[in-house]
């Protein structure tokens, strides 16, 4: 079903502007193409293609690719960020690097090895000096209760509680924005996220209960969150999922084999968020536009890091061709 | 006919006029800046396409022309403009009131909906230059109706402010 949709022209600048971007945007072949390339050194050539070619000078280190990616995708953020007038549907895709910034800072590290989005580094240095008067509201609503203690807490659950109040960010960022497309694919990723935590939690016989007790509260999530943490058997898990990503978690339960379960609901949910995504193409100016084309951008930058540091480590083409992500365009 | 009851028909007339122009141009001021903003955003990453948008930006002016020319043709079928005055009565006066209503109307909705049709057909070009021809069919399409509202708006004009239609009304 494609979500409604309403054209907003206080966006038309912005829209505008990404019609041309999207333009650069490559497809599956693209990237097939590139595994498919012999040396290593015929896939510099086809980066000029993409949007990379600004960013690669002749003394490029490989090496440094994903880094370049990660650069690049900021900026690229950044900039539409600046042309949007609202900077939610930008911030959803800047909050990741600002949450693992904040874990260096509640650790008491003064660098921070993300891009800073919401979080300046201004105030990533005063969380770093114990004065956590600027963490983001998010993480005080911790149900185990962030008092501002982060020393003293566990690093295993810190990052617990840190994921919670990203999850918590990011469903409070959807909801401000009010579109049914980004509530939609927000949604979903919360859910795929809470379901790839637990899983790997209970892959490496965590104990669930943690969970329960510091990623919560999660709104609609939270009788999910409690009834997984409840099951110690992940077959029993799709039904309480549910939706999609119940069906997609069954699937992948099904057809994979036990050590490609997770990757592969990973790689199955990403293709799925991006069809969801993909709906924003068909708004002339809005935030679903904007939000779609940064996560068709996303991707891209996925693909490519995917494919550059799988040519570079000697990974196999069949493996490279079966990790790749559906493309926006 | 009382002269109250001529000039309530004279006013209700001239109202109407003022609707169809002001509706069509305020469509039209609408439209253009909603195609506006999709072209600068292109042109901030193409300025070579401009003029393949040019057309495509100007197209929902249109309609705040149409607007002033049913505006002007009552204002001279009824004598304001030259000639001598008619006698307008409160019947001729209402219709015509309705009829500058109904041509505003869809002035205004068409102009508006053309300035989004522009803007895609402009997503379109960003994307795809070669296809700029078929872009501009798509606010063009919206353009006829815009263009029927105007016919239909210089025959209703025309028609009761024609002596025999004048003369049926006054009865």
């Amino acid at each position: 079903m494609i979500p409604r949709i309403k054209n907003n022209p206080r966006w038309g600048f912005v829209s505008g502007r990404i019609s041309v971007l999207e333009g650069r945007l490559q497809p599956r072949e693209f990237f097939l193409n590139l595994i498919a390339q012999e040396h290593l050194e015929d896939l510099v050539p086809h980066m000029q293609d993409t949007f990379l070619r600004d960013h690669i000078s002749p003394g490029t280190v490989w090496a440094d690719f994903s880094d370049l990616c990660d650069r690049f995708f900021y900026e690229m953020t950044l900039s539409i960020k600046e042309e949007c007038p609202s900077s939610i549907p930008a911030d959803l895709f800047l909050l990741g690097g600002d949450y693992l910034n904040l874990k260096s800072a509640l650790t008491g590290s003064s660098e921070f090895p993300f891009h800073f989005g919401l979080l300046t580094q201004e105030k990533l240095l005063t969380v770093s000096h114990g004065d956590y008067a600027d963490i983001p509201p998010a993480l005080r609503e911790s149900e185990a209760g962030f008092a501002g203690e982060a020393g003293e807490i566990d690093p295993a659950i810190l990052d617990i509680i840190l994921d919670g109040a990203y999850l918590r960010n990011l469903l409070a960022m959807a909801d401000d924005l009010g579109s049914e497309l980004v509530t939609a694919y927000i949604h979903d990723r919360v859910l795929s996220y809470i379901v790839i935590i637990l899983w790997r939690a209970l892959r490496q016989q965590q104990s669930l209960r943690h969970y329960q007790q510091y990623l919560l509260p999660l709104g609609d999530f939270n009788h999910v969150v409690t009834e997984l943490s409840g099951m110690s058997n992940v077959d029993n898990w799709p039904p309480v999922v549910g939706g999609v990503v119940g069906d997609i978690l069954f699937e992948s339960l099904e057809l994979l084999s036990e050590s490609e379960q997770i990757p592969g609901f990973e790689l199955r949910v990403a293709n799925y968020l991006t069809r969801i995504a993909r709906d924003g193409k068909i708004q002339t100016a809005g935030p679903e536009r904007v939000f779609a084309f940064l996560a068709g951008v996303q991707v891209e930058v996925q693909n490519l890091k995917l494919v550059m540091n799988g040519r570079l480590n000697r990974i196999d083409q069949t493996l490279l061709r079966q990790r790749l992500r559906e493309c926006y365009v | 006919m009382t002269p109250e009851f001529i000039e309530i028909g004279r006013g209700l007339c001239y109202a109407g006029a003022g609707l169809a122009f002001g509706l069509g141009g305020a469509g039209s001021a609408w439209g253009i800046a909603t195609a506006s903003h999709a072209a600068a955003g292109v042109m901030r990453e193409k300025p070579e396409l401009f003029g393949r948008m040019l057309v495509m930006i100007a197209l929902p002016g249109t309609q705040g022309f149409y607007g002033f020319i049913a505006a002007i043709l009552m204002m001279t079928q009824t004598g304001l403009i030259g000639g001598s005055q008619l006698k307008i009565t409160l019947g001729t006066g209402l219709a015509l009131f309705f009829v500058g209503l109904g041509a505003g109307a869809a002035l205004f909705i068409s102009a508006i909906k053309q300035g989004e049709a522009s803007a895609a057909g402009i997503s379109l070009v960003a994307r795809r230059p070669e296809q700029a021809g078929r872009a501009i069919l798509f606010p063009a399409f919206v353009e006829t109706y815009a263009v029927v509202a105007l016919l239909a708006t210089i025959l209703f004009i025309v028609f009761l402010t024609s002596p025999l239609a004048l003369q049926y009304l006054s009865r």
